[in-house]
């Protein structure tokens, strides 16, 4: 198989905890912060600094707000981020013995 | 990049979307309270055309109806404050919920009331929009017994006009226990199985 077969990847998708989160999203209208860490094993800090990366790249939306008093982060996925985690998951498939272009 | 990486990947995405579903499961609590709640007024209903005291019949199922909304609007609250993810299922199916009470209180209660048409004709139309909620709901969350249940409350309708008197509600009551009661309770269980297990 030579590298043309193979579509580029998303740097911004390619890292498995942005992926993770992205991949929760893509299921929900909104996700918690809370519900984002336990889902993908995340610590905090580092979940916050990936978060803020898709949210920079424009793929998700973070609301922030109070719930009994507390903060309350919620994420969201935005047009564009669907949009690029759809094409990062077709060309996943370019990857795959079998399944390229 | 290699093609084990692309699995990972794939393995990623499988493993959080799992995770989401699994999170989002329905429990059937509100359907399971609704459920008996109806049964209670199936009966009382039944006893009351025994006892030839239809007047009463109305009340019995406005006091439901209040008692069923103010649960499920206490329940509703108190799960959203607890809930840390929302999906767009979640959100189709409370409109669904909605709208099917919206249209029980019409078809149940007030088009009779307003003469629309006769009382003997309540349970079949109930019978209509209620394999609607299960069809629907079925299509929804992906179980297909709530599916056949739909199915299963639309030939009960067509058979519900073969039978008159309170030998119509008996077998409303049947069709209600089978059809709607019965797949709540297996759901219930389903659902806690699921979230027993590792």
């Amino acid at each position: 198989m030579t590298d043309e077969a193979f579509e580029p990847l998303d740097p911004l998708i390619h890292s498995p905890l942005r992926l993770a989160v992205l991949s929760v999203l893509v299921s929900v209208q909104q996700a918690d912060f809370n519900f984002l860490k336990k889902a993908t094993d995340a610590t905090d800090g580092n979940l916050s600094t990936h978060l803020a990366k898709l949210e920079e790249a424009g793929y998700i939306r973070m609301k922030k707000s109070f719930r009994d008093k507390k903060p309350l982060t919620t994420c969201s996925l935005t047009d564009k981020g669907r949009a690029a985690f759809g094409r990062y998951v077709k060309a996943l498939e370019s990857y795959l013995p079998g399944r390229t272009k | 990049m290699k093609d084990e990486q692309a699995r990972e990947d794939i393995r990623i995405i499988k493993a959080m979307l799992d995770r989401t579903r699994s999170a989002t499961s329905e429990s059937g609590t509100l359907f399971i309270a609704w459920g008996v709640l109806i049964t209670l007024a199936l009966i009382a209903t039944y006893v009351l055309a025994l006892l030839k005291t239809y007047r009463w019949e109305w009340m019995v199922w406005v006091g439901i109806t209040v008692i069923g909304w103010v649960y499920s609007a206490i329940y509703g609250y108190r799960k959203d404050r607890r809930t840390e993810v929302k999906t767009y299922i979640q959100t189709a199916a409370r409109h669904l919920y909605i709208g099917f009470g919206a249209c029980g209180l019409l078809v149940g209660i007030i088009l009779p009331r307003l003469d629309a048409y006769s009382h003997e004709a309540i349970v079949i139309l109930i019978a209509v929009i209620t394999g609607l909620l299960f069809f629907v709901m079925g299509g929804l969350f992906e179980w297909p017994l709530f599916k056949w249940c739909g199915l299963v409350w639309w030939v009960g309708a067509v058979g519900l006009t073969l039978v008159k008197g309170q030998n119509r509600i008996l077998l409303y009551t049947l069709l209600f226990i089978a059809a709607y009661l019965v797949p709540a309770i297996i759901l219930q269980a389903k659902y806690k199985q699921e979230k027993s297990a590792p």
